[in-house]
Formats: C-alpha cells, sequence, structure tokens
C-alpha cells in the first residue's frame, strides 16, 4: 500500500460507507424501487402498450378502474354455500387449526396461518355472480384458481417425495451421495430444457410414456391436450424439476437432529418407519414449514412450464397467474391490466414473505 | 460396520434414482441418434434409452448453421456480466451494511430487506416501458441490469462479513488503513467462499432466466441459449428434426450440468441459501 495518501484513502467511515453502498443503491433503485411503484402508477390508468409507445400522452387516469375490471363483475354476490367442496375445506381447515393448536401439535403460528387461509378460503371462494350477473373478466378467477391448484398439487407432491428421500438418504457414505447428486441433477436445468424434455415424454407419438403403455398394451394418453390431464402433466414435470432443492433443505435441516435421539429410540426398538414418525418428522417441523411456504412462493410464480408445454390449453386448464399477466400485458397490449394484476400477485407474495419471514425468525430463536 | 440393511437401503432407493435420471438420459441418447430414424420410431433400442444406431450429426449440424452457437455465447456474456455485477455490489454494500457505521443504517438495511419480497414477475412490465423509453431492448446490459438490483447477494454477503472477527479490522484501523483498503485487500480475500457460492448462484440464475429475455430480447440474435431453445421447440418435429432439438437442450444444460458436478458443493450451497432467503 502506497504511502501518497489518494482521495480514496482519506474517506471517514460515513463517506466510506456511502461509497461503498452507492452501486448497489443506484441499481437497486432504478430497476426494482422505482419499477415497482411505477407499476402500481401503470395499473392506474388505462394504458395501451402500443398506443403509449408512439404517443406518451394517450394514457388516461383511471383511478381503481382495471382493479375493478379485472376482479369484479356485476351483481356480485356471497353465500355460504356457493362452492360447498372448497367452502367446507376451508372450514374444516378453520377448526384443523383451533384444534392442533389446542393440543399444541402446531405452532401458534402455525395455526394461526393455517385458520386465516382456512377462512380465506371460505369466504373467497364464497363469491359469485349472482342472477343476471357476470364477471367483468371471465378468465381472471379461473386462472387464479388454476395457479393454486397448481400450487396444491406441487408443493405436497415436491414436499412429500422429498422428504422421503431426504430421510432415507440421510448417511454419509459414498453411494448416498451419488444417489444426492442423481436426484438433485434435473434440479440445474433450465425452464426451456424441462419442457423440452416432458414435452417429448408425455408426446402420445413419439413420447417415452407412450411407448411404455404401448408396450403394456395399453393405449396412449394424449397428455398435454387432453383436459383431465393437462394440468397432472405439467406438475409431473415440475415435481421432476424442484424436487432437488426441497431434499436438500431437508437434508441440512436433518443434520441438525442429535444422533443421540435416534440412537435413544433405538434402545427402545423405534427405528425404521417409526423412527421417522416419532423423531423425524417432530424434530423437523419447522423445516418443514419453511420448505412449504418457499415453495408456495416459487410455484404461485409458475410460467414456463405452462407457456410452453401447454401454451395454457387445453380450454384454458393451465392457465396459470404470471402467463395471463405476460399475456394481457405484451398479446393484448392492457398494460393498465396486466399491472393490476401483478400488484395482486405482489400482495399474495408478499403475505407469503412476511409468513416466511415470521417462521424463519421463530427458528432461530 | 455397514449393516446388510444398508445395502439393501441403497439398492432400493437405486432404482427411483434411476428413473429420476431417465428423462435426461433419453434426452442425451435421442440426440445421438439420426433424425430420419426418429421420424419413424423414438424407441429404437431398449426403448430409445441407449443410441443405437448412433450419430453425431445432430452436434455438427448444430454448428454447422442454425443460430445456437451465437445464443450459447450470448448465454455465456449475459450470465458472466451478470456475475460480476452482481458479486461488484453485492460485496461491497454487504460490507458496508456488516462492518461500518454510518447514518441512515437501519432504515437502508429495511429497505434491502423489503426488497426481497419483490418477485420479478410484479415488476416487468414497469421494467418493459423503461428499458423501452431508454431504447435499451435487445442489448447486453437491457439482460443483465434488472438481476444487479437483487438483495439477496447483499444478504448472503452481510451475513458472511458479520460473522468475521472484529479484531483483523481493528488492529488494521491502528495502524491507519483505510476503510476501502481494508475492504479490498483484507476483506474481499476473506470472503472467497462466500463469493464463489454467491457466483454460482447468480450464474445457474442468469442462465436459466426466461422471462425477462423473453419480453426484453425480440431479436433472435440477442437471444439466450434459454430463450431460443423455447424458440424453437414449439415446431420441433417439422423444422430440424428431433434429434438436433435435443442436442440443442444438452448444449444449453452442459454449462451448468458440469458447473454442477465440479463445484457440487458450492452449487447445493447456493441453493440451500438462495432457496431459504428469498
Amino acid at each position: 500500500m502506497s504511502n501518497a495518501k489518494s482521495p480514496l484513502q482519506r474517506l471517514n467511515e460515513t463517506q466510506s460507507a456511502y461509497l461503498l453502498l452507492l452501486p448497489f443503491l443506484l441499481t437497486y433503485g432504478l430497476f426494482l424501487i422505482y419499477p415497482f411503484f411505477r407499476g402500481v402508477w401503470i395499473s392506474l390508468h388505462d394504458w395501451n402498450l402500443l398506443q403509449v409507445a408512439f404517443n406518451p400522452d394517450a394514457k388516461q387516469f383511471v383511478g381503481l378502474d382495471n382493479y375493478v375490471r379485472v376482479m369484479w363483475g356485476r351483481n356480485i354476490e356471497w353465500s355460504p354455500w356457493a362452492r360447498p367442496v372448497l367452502q367446507v375445506l376451508g372450514l374444516l381447515g378453520v377448526v384443523a387449526s383451533v384444534a392442533l393448536n389446542r393440543t399444541r401439535r402446531l405452532t401458534s403460528l402455525t395455526s394461526v396461518a393455517l385458520g386465516l387461509a382456512g377462512a380465506a378460503l371460505f369466504l373467497i371462494s364464497g363469491v359469485h355472480a349472482g342472477e343476471e350477473g357476470r364477471w367483468f373478466d371471465r378468465r381472471f378467477w379461473p386462472t387464479v384458481g388454476n395457479t393454486v391448484l397448481f400450487v396444491g398439487l406441487t408443493v405436497p407432491g415436491v414436499t412429500i417425495s422429498a422428504l422421503l428421500i431426504a430421510a432415507a438418504l440421510n448417511r454419509e457414505t459414498r453411494a448416498m451421495s451419488l444417489l444426492r447428486t442423481l436426484f438433485f441433477l434435473s434440479q440445474v436445468l433450465s425452464v426451456t430444457v424441462v419442457t423440452l424434455i416432458w414435452q417429448i415424454m408425455f408426446s402420445p407419438r413419439q413420447g417415452l410414456i407412450a411407448n411404455i403403455t404401448e408396450l403394456a398394451g395399453g393405449s396412449p394418453i394424449n397428455w398435454l391436450t387432453d383436459e383431465r390431464f393437462a394440468m397432472a402433466a405439467i406438475v409431473i414435470a415440475t415435481i421432476w424439476w424442484s424436487l432437488g432443492i426441497a431434499m436438500i433443505l431437508f437434508l441440512a435441516g436433518l443434520q441438525d437432529i442429535s444422533k443421540d435421539l435416534f440412537e435413544a429410540g433405538a434402545l427402545d426398538n423405534c427405528t425404521g418407519v417409526r423412527a421417522f414418525w416419532h423423531i423425524t418428522l417432530p424434530n423437523l417441523k419447522r423445516t418443514i414449514t419453511l420448505v412449504i411456504i418457499l415453495q408456495i412462493i416459487l410455484h404461485f410464480q409458475v410460467f414456463g412450464q405452462s407457456h410452453l408445454m401447454t401454451q395454457g390449453g387445453p380450454n384454458d386448464e393451465t392457465q396459470v397467474l404470471v402467463r395471463y399477466i405476460y399475456q394481457t400485458a405484451f398479446r393484448d397490449s392492457e398494460l393498465g391490466r396486466a399491472s393490476a394484476m401483478a400488484v395482486f400477485l405482489f400482495v399474495i407474495m408478499g403475505a407469503f414473505s412476511v409468513v416466511q419471514f415470521l417462521v424463519g425468525r421463530e427458528e432461530n430463536d | 460396520m455397514l449393516s446388510r440393511s444398508y445395502y439393501w437401503l441403497v439398492l432400493a432407493l437405486s432404482i427411483p434414482a434411476f428413473l429420476w435420471l431417465v428423462p435426461t438420459i433419453w434426452m442425451v441418447s435421442l440426440s445421438f441418434q439420426p433424425n430420419d430414424v426418429l421420424a419413424r420410431t423414438t424407441s429404437s433400442t431398449f426403448l430409445g434409452l441407449v443410441p443405437i444406431p448412433f450419430t453425431v450429426e445432430n452436434y455438427t449440424a448444430l454448428f454447422a448453421f442454425g443460430q445456437t452457437p451465437m445464443w450459447f455465447l450470448n448465454s455465456i456474456i449475459v450470465a458472466l456480466g451478470m456475475t460480476f455485477g452482481v458479486l461488484a455490489v453485492s460485496t461491497t454494500a454487504g460490507y458496508a451494511l456488516a462492518r461500518l457505521n454510518f447514518p441512515f443504517k437501519a432504515p437502508i438495511a429495511v429497505l434491502c430487506l423489503i426488497g426481497l419480497m419483490v418477485p420479478e414477475q410484479a415488476v416487468f412490465i414497469p421494467l418493459y416501458t423503461m428499458f423501452s423509453d431508454f431504447g435499451w431492448h435487445n442489448s447486453y446490459h437491457a439482460l443483465i441490469l434488472p438481476r444487479m438490483a437483487v438483495p439477496i447477494g447483499v444478504f448472503l454477503m452481510l451475513q458472511f462479513f458479520k460473522a468475521i472477527p472484529k479484531d483483523i479490522e481493528e488492529a488494521a484501523r491502528l495502524e491507519g488503513v483505510s476503510w476501502i483498503q481494508i475492504f479490498w485487500h483484507i476483506m474481499l480475500p476473506l470472503a472467497r467462499p462466500a463469493m464463489m457460492t454467491l457466483a454460482i448462484l447468480t450464474f445457474l440464475y442468469a442462465w436459466n432466466d426466461y422471462l425477462w429475455p423473453l419480453v426484453s430480447a425480440q431479436q433472435r440474435d440477442y437471444f439466450t441459449i434459454t430463450l431460443g431453445l423455447a424458440s424453437i421447440q414449439s415446431n420441433f418435429a417439422q423444422s430440424e428434426g428431433l434429434g438436433r432439438v435435443m442436442a440443442s437442450g444438452v448444449i444449453a444444460s452442459l454449462p451448468v450440468v458440469i458447473l454442477f458436478l465440479i463445484f457440487q458443493r458450492y452449487v447445493v450451497q447456493a441453493m440451500t441459501a438462495g432457496g431459504s432467503k428469498g
């Protein structure tokens, strides 16, 4: 280090700190904070992508109109039994949260979350268009429903299989680490490679699955264009793709469980499946909660699988929220409405991020 | 030492592990089979899992014509650019937030924490209009800059710098070493493992990113390999032949798979850190 002091070296602590923070704060402000508020601002305008591109004044302030046009309709009513299955499920969630909290099977935070989710399901699914009424945007809520269904199928699928595999692989031997590598490998592939592989896997004419069904004497299923199977197909591809990260998080959680517990359990003849049920699961509760929240946040933003494998079809069965936002903005040029949906997405993701933060902090205590 | 039940367990787990690998093996195997055979059947040998009849024509064709090599190069440029950019802004900001005292430190830290909640999908429309106004679409910096604004890297580095003992720094301060020099000559060399983790996390993200390149890069010359692969897969059977599309898929996966196999420990760390924090 030279003796002659350059201006950089004469800076005091505060000046140094701001100088070091500057590059990040500049990009952060310009490419995240500002766009976020600009997005909210766009959502308050009737904003056509093409018209505004030619003439910046072609936008018009419309207040909350876009939100109404996306999420509301004429003669919208609420009744307790509009969608019995979903609403009963919601009520069951509320009951379960109270019961499990009483018996201390769940932490208070988790049960509050479960209770709120149940109540929300009960209330939201009771909303429907009344007589002579209709939604202004017929596709929005079904799209949200598809996204929730996708999350509801993928997250348990990934969580349960990753948990079982992680519990079985929790040994520091060479064979086990090789197996871990095999399970994790698909995680590093890009979404377009994953969709490429599974599109052809599912193809009724050329696909591996069709080839196997034909060998077994069955007739191949048209997975991606059949309304009954399209959602299942993108869920299967997604589970295959994203199992690795959940497995790794579970393995990290398993490392923290003291070996003494298992040894003590073995003395009481508690091994194998029983050890998994009575020792592993209770001690892994927080990790499981975190992995579930993480997966919900991740998979709620699903786009590529739906966009590339099924193009949202057949008959909008696999249309998901981010794809609808993308289409509304860049095919229909309706930036205002698309931005309103993006704000909706942000609110939901933000709520889950807050829960994630709280659960994560609880874990550190 | 290892019991018999252990070997049974390994054997039992090998079956699902192999099944898990089958789709990938299939892609690789198809990429080594001639297109005219694939047009007839995809299950020549062992359901097509073994590339017989064998050819490397798909790969030579890929590099002779088509845009795959250029897309590959674009991906390399964008991924490396993003990695260095993220490292630069994250190490500096992470160090300042972890080790220095200055006015408004807490509000700035909270502001960064809030940014973790904003998903890319919530800002890609305003970003699109901004970059249109600047006339920046179809360029490398348009693909790189938005990702540099993500605070996850800052938090990774912040946590790392916080764990370093204070006395190293204090001794240097007594010697009259400036904060910037401490950062550059003492802290950065110490931070190499954390920087490695962050670099791999960023590179993987950049390589696999799809939505933003899809919106921003409309000219095929600026496609990344991930985006290019999406553009050819919708009509793969007709246009170029299944084998060639699969070869593109293999090429597109090669860098991240190699990275993963070499730096497995870092990749797992990176994804655990990235996964559990944002």
